[in-house]
Parts: C-alpha cells; sequence; structure tokens
C-alpha cells in the first residue's frame, strides 16, 4: 500500500502531468480518441519504464474523458463517444450564456466521479484479483466469451455486424504463431508477419489513419466556439444544489456499468441521462439546458472509465479499445496484468492507482482556468493536423518491432479501416477480437486438454457453466425480446 | 443488393477463402488439440454472421427503435450511413493510393524522403494551399518525429 506514493515521485508526476495534458486534448479533438493516441506514444512509454509508462497512458485514458465534454458544450461536437450525451443539455446552457457553469459543474463531477472510482477500485481490484486466482482455464474462456457476447450487444448498431467484427478480430490474431504449439500460421512466407499482426499497428490504422481519411473524405465545417471567460467559470448556487444528487448517482451507476465488458463510458452517460429523465425533480427540463443533463452523464463516464480498470487489472482481460491498449503496453513492459500483478510488480499496480489521484487532481485545476484554451485546440484546422498524425501512426507502428510488414499493417489497417466506417462497421470490435483471440484460444485449447479431451469440461465448474448461461442467454435475449415486441406491436 | 448484403457476401468470401486456407493446420484431437482448431471455429463463426447478416439486412430496425443502444456518432466520423461519392471520397482514395505509395518507397527513399512527400502531398489533399506552407508543415512534423524517434528512442528508422 506505501506504494501509492510511487506515484508522487517527479518523474512519474511529469509522466502523469503529460499524460494528462495529452488526454485532454485528444478528447477535446473530435475524431482521434484516446485508443489511437495511446497507441501513436505506446513507443515513447515504453522508454519511460513500466510505472511511468504506464502511468502516462492511464493519464492519457481519464484525460480523454474530461477533454471530451469541453468541445460537448462549447461546439456541440462531442470529443469522444462517452460525451455525445452531454452535448444535449450542455450545448444549449452554452447557448444561454451559462457555458461557463456547465465546463465547471462537468469538471467537478469527472473529479467526484473519477475519486470514488479510484478508491473503488483501490478497494475491489485486489479483491476480484484474489477471486480470480481460482480461475482456470474454463472459467477464463467462460469470461472472455460472456465479454464478447455483450459487447456486442452493447456496442450499438447491428448485432451481427458487431460480432463479425469481433470473429475478425479472433482470426486476425491468428496471424503468426499459434499460442500453444508455436505453429506458425497465415503468414504466407513474410518473414515480418512471424511474430503477428502488431498490435499498435492495427490500432493506429483503424482509428488513427482511417480518422485521417473519413475526415478528407467528409470534410467537417469548423464550427464558431463559444467565448469563455474566468469569472464565468463559476457555476451559481442554484445550479451546484441542483448537480450534486445526479452527480452522485451517476457515480455509482457509472462504477457500475464499467464492471461489465463493452463499452462502458458510453452506456453509462446514456444510462445515467436516462435515470435523470425519469427520477430528477427536474426531469422536465431535461433536453432544454438542465445542468442535471450535464452533471449525471460526465460522472458516470469518468467513474465508468475506472471500473473498466477492475477486469484489465485483476483479471488481465480488456474490453474497451483504451484498456486494450493499455494491455499490450504492460505486456510490452513485460508486465502481465491479472491475479499476478499485485504480488510480482506492487509498485506499477499501486502506482497506476496512485497517479489516479493526482491525475484528477491535476485535471480539476487545468480544466477550470484553460478551459477556453483547450476548446480552440478543437478549432486546429485539420489540414495541419491530420498529416501529422499520419506520420506519427506511421513511425508508432513501426517502432513497435522495427518491421516494415508493420508499416504495410497500418495502411492496410487504415485503408479497411475506413471502409468499414462508411459500411456501418465498428472497428471497436475488432480491436478487441485481435486482443481476446489469443485468450479465447488459449483458455479453449488447455481446457479441453485438462478435461481429457471432453468439452464438458468447459463448463464443469460453477462459476464457469454460470458464465456460459449467461454468454447464452445475452446471445439470445435481444432476438427473443424483439420477436416479443414485434409481436406485441403487431397483433394479428 | 443492398450495401449490407454486399458487405455479408464479401465478409461470407473472407471467411471462405481463410477456411481454405486454415486446411493445412492440423486438427488433431480434443484430448490434445491442434493449431487448426481456432482458425475452423473463427472461420465457420464469420461465415454463419455472414449469413445472418445477408438474412437480416434490409428487414433491420434501427437498433434505438428495437429498444437497444441507439448508434453513437461523434461527428465528423462514422459515416454508417449510405456513402454517397463526394468530392471528398475522391481525394480520400487519392489519398489511400499515396499511402501505398508510401509504403512501398519507404525502404528506398528513407524515412526522411518519404515522409516529408507524404505531409505534402496529404496536406494539399487536405486544402492546404500554396508550396511553403505544405512544404514547412512536412519539414516541421518529419523533424520532431524524427528527433523523438530516431534521436531520443534511438528506433533505428529506414
Amino acid at each position: 500500500m506505501s506504494d501509492l506514493f510511487v506515484a508522487l515521485t517527479p518523474p512519474n508526476l511529469l509522466a502523469c502531468f503529460i499524460g494528462t495534458v495529452l488526454g485532454t486534448v485528444v478528447g477535446v479533438l473530435p475524431g482521434l480518441g484516446p485508443a489511437a493516441a495511446m497507441a501513436l506514444v505506446l513507443p515513447l512509454t515504453i522508454k519511460l519504464g513500466p510505472t511511468a509508462g504506464l502511468i502516462m497512458l492511464a493519464g492519457i485514458y481519464y484525460g480523454a474523458m474530461y477533454g471530451g465534454s469541453t468541445t460537448s458544450i462549447l461546439v456541440n461536437v462531442p470529443g469522444e463517444a462517452a460525451s455525445v450525451v452531454t452535448t444535449i443539455d450542455g450545448y444549449r446552457l452554452a447557448r444561454r450564456g451559462r457555458a461557463g457553469a456547465a465546463l465547471a459543474v462537468a469538471a467537478i463531477a469527472s473529479f467526484v466521479a473519477g475519486t470514488f472510482s479510484v478508491v473503488a477500485l483501490q478497494l475491489a481490484a485486489p479483491l476480484v484479483a484474489r477471486a480470480a486466482l481460482a480461475f482456470g482455464p474454463a472459467e477464463y474462456f467462460a469470461f472472455a466469451l460472456l465479454g464478447v457476447v455483450l459487447l456486442a450487444n452493447l456496442t450499438g448498431g447491428s448485432r451481427a455486424k458487431s460480432l463479425a467484427m469481433v470473429v475478425l478480430g479472433i482470426m486476425l490474431s491468428t496471424v503468426g504463431m499459434d499460442p500453444l504449439g508455436g505453429t506458425v500460421r497465415f503468414t504466407f512466407d513474410l518473414a515480418g508477419a512471424q511474430a503477428g499482426l502488431s498490435f499498435v499497428a492495427v490500432t493506429a490504422g483503424l482509428f488513427g489513419v482511417a480518422e485521417v481519411l473519413a475526415t478528407m473524405a467528409d470534410p467537417a465545417s469548423t464550427t464558431p466556439v463559444a467565448r469563455v471567460r474566468f469569472r464565468e467559470l463559476y457555476p451559481n448556487r442554484e445550479e451546484l444544489r441542483r448537480s450534486v444528487p445526479p452527480m452522485l448517482r451517476g457515480t455509482v451507476l457509472g462504477f457500475l456499468v464499467g464492471l461489465i465488458p463493452g463499452p462502458a463510458a458510453t452506456i453509462a452517460s446514456f444510462v445515467s441521462y436516462g435515470v435523470e429523465k425519469k427520477i430528477s425533480r427536474h426531469r422536465d427540463e431535461l433536453g432544454t439546458g438542465a445542468i442535471e443533463g450535464v452533471a449525471g452523464p460526465e460522472a458516470a463516464n469518468n467513474a465508468a472509465a475506472g471500473g473498466g480498470m477492475i477486469p484489465l487489472l485483476s483479471l488481465g482481460l480488456p474490453f474497451t479499445p483504451s484498456t486494450a491498449v493499455l494491455l499490450s503496453g504492460m505486456l510490452l513492459m513485460n508486465v502481465t496484468p491479472g491475479p499476478f500483478l499485485l504480488r510480482d510488480h506492487p509498485q506499477v499496480f499501486w502506482g497506476v492507482i496512485g497517479s489516479f489521484y493526482v491525475g484528477n487532481v491535476m485535471l480539476l485545476v487545468l480544466n477550470l482556468p484553460l478551459v477556453g484554451v483547450f476548446a480552440r485546440v478543437a478549432t486546429v484546422p485539420p489540414r495541419f493536423l491530420m498529416p501529422g498524425v499520419l506520420v506519427l501512426c506511421v513511425v508508432a507502428a513501426y517502432a513497435d518491432n522495427n518491421n516494415l510488414f508493420d508499416v504495410w499493417v497500418v495502411v492496410g489497417a487504415g485503408i479497411i479501416g475506413w471502409a468499414m466506417r462508411a459500411l456501418g462497421f465498428n472497428p471497436a470490435p475488432l480491436v478487441l477480437g485481435l486482443v481476446l483471440g489469443p485468450v479465447l484460444e488459449r483458455a479453449f485449447l488447455q481446457a479441453l486438454t485438462i478435461a481429457r479431451g471432453e468439452v464438458s469440461g468447459l463448463w464443469a465448474s460453477g462459476p464457469a457453466a454460470v458464465m456460459l448461461a449467461a454468454a447464452a442467454v445475452a446471445f439470445v435475449a435481444p432476438a427473443v425480446l424483439a420477436l416479443a415486441r414485434r409481436s406485441a406491436a403487431d397483433p394479428v | 443488393m443492398g450495401r449490407d448484403r454486399w458487405s455479408a457476401a464479401g465478409l461470407a468470401l473472407l471467411a471462405i477463402g481463410y477456411l481454405f486456407a486454415a486446411r493445412r493446420y492440423p486438427l488433431d484431437t480434443l484430448t490434445t488439440p491442434g493449431p487448426g482448431i481456432a482458425p475452423l471455429g473463427s472461420g465457420l463463426a464469420l461465415l454463419a454472421l455472414a449469413v445472418w447478416l445477408f438474412i437480416v439486412a434490409g428487414s433491420v430496425r434501427p437498433a434505438h427503435a428495437a429498444g437497444g443502444l441507439p448508434e453513437i456518432r461523434v461527428a465528423p466520423t462514422c459515416p454508417t450511413e449510405s456513402a454517397p461519392q463526394r468530392p471528398g471520397s475522391r481525394t480520400a482514395l487519392l489519398m489511400c493510393g499515396a499511402l501505398v505509395l508510401y509504403a512501398g518507397l519507404l525502404p528506398r527513399l528513407g524515412f526522411l524522403g518519404s515522409s516529408v512527400a507524404l505531409v505534402v502531398v496529404s496536406s494539399r489533399l487536405m486544402g492546404l494551399e500554396g508550396w511553403w506552407r505544405p512544404a514547412v508543415l512536412a519539414l516541421g512534423v518529419t523533424g520532431v518525429a524524427y528527433l523523438l524517434f530516431a534521436r531520443w528512442l534511438g528506433v533505428p528508422l529506414p
């Protein structure tokens, strides 16, 4: 526990500061999300060492949650998906001259929720890690499978498309050596492909290069940013009083949603808004510029970001693209997340958690006075920004393994990612399939071997059976519910 | 045939090609499973999903209408509806060509030369007018990337 103070050493404080600033800027910029930004700086963080490197990556992750709200409120353009809901009331508040109050409440809500989720993470992660020691291959397989099914249900849009993307990611993960026997697969005699497809190259391509191509294909018009003066940043007493209950509700809700596999931060903000719509005293004002519509969702998406760290740190299973990049960073730094992380790398574990406290304070201090500066970042024309993103994507992909094959991978992933967006396919499930593929394959094959070829060995233990049953229910339920709703709507 | 059905057909072809390539990896037995099991399972799963997508294409109501989560889009990305041929699409296609050319020329021209060219081309395609501004941007971006990765991190850039 004393390792918590590792976060306060000067190098780690600097890493945290750079990470949170970078994250805020990335959150402010529409399109370029935290996963791409984390993938781009991954080679840099390796140089810093595991603790400082992971602190910087984590800083980008939760900094983006803060930054995303700024453009939602000032420009009506969410910096990332988790801030979509904030535009509804936040932008209307800005148009009524209450932009400063909305930004301040968003920053305070993010701080409160972020701090709560860190405390809960600090308490829950070691407990989950201890419980996970009882997990064998069958339980890991069942949990990862449940995660994949829930992910497809919760990503939004077509379930068939989301599942197809997960499976495509799993298929891509089979390129290179197989995780048990070492057989080289699907390399087609390309020496550069023997180590498999670089996760950094695929992520930088799907989220970075594809973003550049999408911006070229559909150039966004520059939106004027509302001017905010420092003295306008203070919410009045009434606004503060009204913000507290939704902030607290959003915090608890968000943390719980964060434990569920899937795009938790985005879902949490929608769930929080839905709850406020139902139970808030001022529910009639929601949608017209109510402060509750900012406080609840902003608290929820930040709390969910903390909740999403629990499966990663305790089980080594990421369920969002950002935590997948964090996992990749950990593995590159020879730190294996999971039940033994706390035993083998206590400084990394507690250092990262400690940095969350420090980072939340830094973000509050940064976001209140510098909000106008961050908002200006959103107005940098893409023609200056995007060429730089392209070069960074290529160099980051190459630097991962010093492999020219990865340059082809990043270019290919970029072009395919752009085509996928145009066809309505979300690239996030593909990235998670790529990460979870080897986990699923290894766990499945090991479980079969342990059970001496008996397929029933996959559900022989209680937890595995429960998780597989839950996965089956989650797979079937949406179709059954849709059928029931349709027959209720069209009684013959 | 609609856009989703074309996508489904493409995915089905991909799955069949993948399964065909996976034939060379042995399945072995369930007690000692071989390296062909995961490719076979995932290939068949993608084929099944492609069939599902083909069947439901055109009959699917928006997710939120069916009580599910709405499709979440962050402007200006993820154009999930029809993608008409805008002038911008042609620019993006040109950029795709430039990127492929870049990957091919990187080993021959080296990082500095090819990256300067890439930034000049991409900034011009994005509407940065004249030559000196793209050139200054290209030198700045490439220089920073070189200093960061080659000098500080010691990455042996081509």
